[in-house]
Order: C-alpha cells, then structure tokens, then sequence
C-alpha cells in the first residue's frame, strides 16, 4: 500500500457504551428531529448516562435533499443533542454511516471529548417521485449527466461486471438476499425481514437487469445512535466495553470508468487502515463477525472481498459453504442488513456499527451469532463506488 | 478565467437542467399533528417537559434541556401573546415593491418557551400585546 501511512498514535482508548435504534420503516411519521432524539435518548439510557454528561455531538447525515432539509446536520442537532455543545456533522455520501462513529472515536482518542453522542439519521420518505431523483446530479454534468442514468443503473453495471470477471452466477448472488432477509427476522427493528428462497429472487421483478427487486435494499427512515467514551469512563459505565480498535477511511476518485469494477479497491484502502491500526494481519482468520454494507445482495459479496475476508471472486463460494451464516464460521450481516433492515443510508450504516458492538457485548438477542466473538468489522459505502469507511471492534 | 472572455453561453459547451426533486411531503409527526390541529380549533397547544416544566411552542415530542418525552397531553396556553420583534418587508422575493408594505413578526406567549411567525395587522411595536385574527401556518394577529 503505498502513500498509505495512517497515524495510529493516539491518546485514549475509545469504547462504545450504549447505542439506540429507531425502527426502520419506509416512511415515519415522526420529524427527523424526533428520530434522533428517539435514538439518541434510547443511545443515553443504555450508557446510563444523562445529555449534560456529553461533551460533544457527531451528526451523520446524507444528502439535505432526502429529508428535503438544508442544512441538515444543523437542524438535527436539536434533537441529537447538539444544543450548545460541540457539535460538527460529517458526510461521505453511503459512507457517512460508518463515518460518524470513526468522528466521534478521534473526537475521543484525540483527548478532546470524554464522552460522545453519535446519532446518524436519514428519511427518504418526503422526496417525490422518488428519493433516487436525489443522485440524479452526482455525475459529470458534461459526459456523464446528459445520459441521465441513475445510480441503480451504474451498480447494475457493476454487479454484471463482477458476475463476468469471475464467473459468479445470479443464483449465488441471491443467497445473500436470502441471508439477510432471513437474519432480519430476528431483528425487533427490520423493515422487510422475509422466509424467502432464491428462486423467490430470482422469479421478482427486473429492475435494471441484473438487478431484480429482491437483489436490492428498500428505501427507509430511520436513526441510530451511539455514545463513545474514553478509557477511563468506560470502566466506570460497564463491566463490559467495546473497544474501537481501528478505523480507516478512503475515497477513490470520481473516474469510475477508469477503474476495475470487478473490485472494490476503494475499500481494500480503507481496510488495510483499520487492519493495521487493530493489528489484524489475517483478516479471514481474525476477524469473527463481519457487517459488509450491502444495499444490494452482489455488494455484500464484493465488500467481503474488499475486506479480504474472500479472495476475489471467492465470496460467494464461502457463502454457499455457509461460511456467512449467522451459525457458520464468519457470520456476515447478522443483523440482516440493508437488505433485511432497511437502508436509511446514514442510519443504516451506524446500525451495521451497532450490530457489532451488540454482537461483542453479547446483547444481540435473538441476532446474536452461535460462536464466541472477539473481533468484530462494520464497513460502509458510498458515492460513485469511490468511498468506504471500515471500524474494527473488540471485546 | 472568466468564462465571458471565452465566448458566450450559447458557444460553449454546456448542459442545461434542473436539480430539483420534483416535490417533498413532510409529516408533522404525531405532536406536530396534534398541535396543527389544535389551530384549527383556535387554541395555541404546548407540549409541557415533565422535569423542568417548560411548555413548547409549536409543541414537540422531547425536552431539549432534559432529553426527555414531553407530556403525553398538550396543554393549552393562555398567557399573553406578544410581539416579541417583528420587521416590515416593501419587496417580493424578486423585487417587485410590494403595493402595501408588509409586517412580520416573532409572536410569543407568556410562560412559553418558543414562538411563532405572524403576519401582522395595525402598527407594530415590540412588547405589544397582540390578537389572533387567524389560527394557522403562518399566524395571522392584530395589534390590540
């Protein structure tokens, strides 16, 4: 990795407290405000902590134009918490899910903040026709925009790209739908959890071929939230913290027709970032609970190579084997995902992160993955195939 | 450089478009709701913090002192309405002088926490206790 030299010296040692969720629905009643509050409230109570312990707010929000806000992160802060304290919101497109959490783990490691309240919100519902109307401006506007496409378009591009470089089946891309789906059953949050088989998949609805309704995630509302603290509150808040051991952030450039769509190098970057900082050296022996993001079945399957959990184009051999299932060797997406959950993009990314830290807690309920966990990934993605965030936690 | 150095709009390469979503619909929420419809009643309802006793104006769902859940049931609000400031705008959005210049005002209620955007009859004055005229988004009052 050249050119690649993150600082991994840092002050304090962060661990997650507490995390909250909202339901994940296609369209919520309640303002986005209330959303984060709701999670950040619930986020607080795990912690056993109270707003005025807070030192500081981290907002991850997406685009404005979903919720139909500007200035997004400023009028969320109301009910995130942020009212006079220091409060910043980050965006990196898909990725800001994934983000938020790693802004608020340097607001801490850095010595700044003791103690952090990370609320992602997202809700997609107002946009109409179509909140996809959202990326219709994320392209060159001179070669690229006058095609109009959209971003289902460019991903189905993509999924075929990958399916031919290695040889890679729709019926084994399907079984990711039917994972996850079947893992959301199991999560009191999910939006479209489902028994579904993958002829189910493969019989629903061409959207833009490759990409049929059951390869791809919903639109949802949804908000999420997360306390940080420093090492030494956490031993004062919990017999059991979890421990953010790396993270690691890269964008690739925009030139998306310039690069191998076959892999995600975008987030090999990042990976190898937070593998190094964790000092993971083997990934697919080390880590033992994986949250790929994965708004469509084939993307799951191409993060756990980015992720070099899977050699390339070997995920989805790994994922007939049953390698990924919530009982199998590394549980991928136990929480059901994007695709069982929903996908309020900010939120859903945090709720990956949650998963995680639920999952290295022990508190997962039902969602909790058969074997003994200690190393546990949550990633996100974003923007034109360009940008990954990835956190590492343990127990 | 400056593009007009260069040539004009019609000689360059450009595209033109429009980058807005079609429209939004924004919910109000279960308070939300129960305050709009509180106006069509013609009662200003708060939402009272259980903790430390603030009513909000327009009412919400959660304290944002305490982070709490406000009180299930708004109450209505008596005290006195005021204007608390207020400007007199003479132009449109797009310039166009206004036949009759127009007053708008930050109205609040005694013992609440908040306010509300009015349009204003008779002559303004800070502090001036006012009437409302018309329950609704934007409220409508009169000087008293």
């Amino acid at each position: 990795m050249s050119g690649m030299k993150p600082n991994i010296y840092f002050n304090k040692r962060v661990a997650v407290v507490g995390a909250g969720l909202t339901l994940f629905r296609r369209r919520i009643w309640e303002t986005p405000q209330e959303m984060s509050w709701e999670a950040a409230r619930k986020a607080l109570d795990e912690a056993g902590l109270e707003l005025k312990d807070i030192d500081c707010v981290v907002i991850g929000s997406a685009p404005d134009a979903f919720d139909g806000i500007h200035m997004k992160g400023e009028y969320l802060s109301h009910g995130a918490g942020g009212i006079r304290k220091m409060v910043s919101r980050v965006f990196v497109g898909g990725a800001t899910g994934v983000m938020t959490p790693i802004a608020g783990w340097y607001h801490v490691a850095s010595g700044l903040c003791s103690k952090v309240l990370v609320v992602a919100e997202e809700k997609m519902s107002p946009g109409r026709p179509h909140p996809q109307a959202v990326f219709k401006y994320i392209w060159d506007p001179i070669t690229e925009k006058p095609l109009n496409p959209n971003l289902i378009w460019i991903f189905a591009m993509e999924m075929h790209r990958y399916m031919k470089a290695y040889n890679i089946k729709k019926e084994d891309i399907a079984l990711v739908s039917v994972k996850n789906k079947n893992n959301a059953i199991d999560n009191p949050y999910a939006q479209i959890p489902a028994k579904i088989t993958v002829e189910d998949v493969l019989k629903s609805e061409v959207l833009v071929w490759p990409v049929q309704l059951l390869d791809i995630s919903p639109v949802s509302d949804g908000a999420a939230a997360m306390v940080l603290v420093g090492e030494d509150q956490a031993r004062q808040l919990t017999d059991t913290p979890v421990w953010i051991e790396g993270v690691g952030w890269t964008l690739d450039s925009t030139g998306w027709p310039g690069r191998d769509l076959a892999y995600p190098r975008y987030l090999e970057h990042a990976a190898r970032m937070a593998y190094k900082m964790a000092g993971i050296e083997r990934p697919y022996k080390e880590i033992d609970v994986v949250e790929p993001y994965d708004p469509f079945d084939y993307k799951e399957l191409h993060h756990l190579e980015g992720l070099m959990i899977a050699k390339r184009g070997e995920a989805p051999k790994l994922l007939k084997e049953g390698v990924f299932d919530r009982n199998g060797d590394i549980p991928s997406s136990p929480s059901g995902g994007l695709l069982g959950v929903g996908n309020p993009i900010a939120a859903a990314g945090l709720m990956k992160t949650i998963s995680i830290y639920w999952q290295l807690k022990g508190t997962a309920g039902k969602m909790q993955v058969k074997k003994p966990v200690h190393t546990g990934v949550a990633q996100a993605w974003g923007d034109l195939m360009q940008a990954s965030t990835v956190i590492v936690m343990r127990n | 450089m400056a593009w007009e150095k260069r040539g004009t709009e019609g000689s360059l390469v450009t595209w033109y478009d429009n980058m807005e979503v079609e429209a939004y619909v924004y919910t109000a929420g279960p308070v939300g709701e129960a305050f709009i419809k509180g106006l069509n009643d013609k009662k200003i309802l708060g939402s009272r913090c259980p903790k430390c006793g603030r009513v909000y104006v327009p009412a919400r769902m959660y304290c944002e002192y305490c982070f709490i859940k406000t009180e299930d049931t708004l109450v209505e609000v008596k005290g006195r309405a005021y204007i608390y400031t207020y400007t007199t705008v003479y132009k449109d959005h797009y310039g166009n002088t206004l036949q009759t210049p127009l007053h708008i005002g930050l109205i609040k209620f005694e013992g609440v926490t908040g306010g509300l955007l009015a349009y204003i009859d008779g002559k303004p004055e800070i502090g001036k206790e006012v009437e409302i005229v018309s329950y609704g988004i934007p409220l409508k009052v009169k000087v008293k």
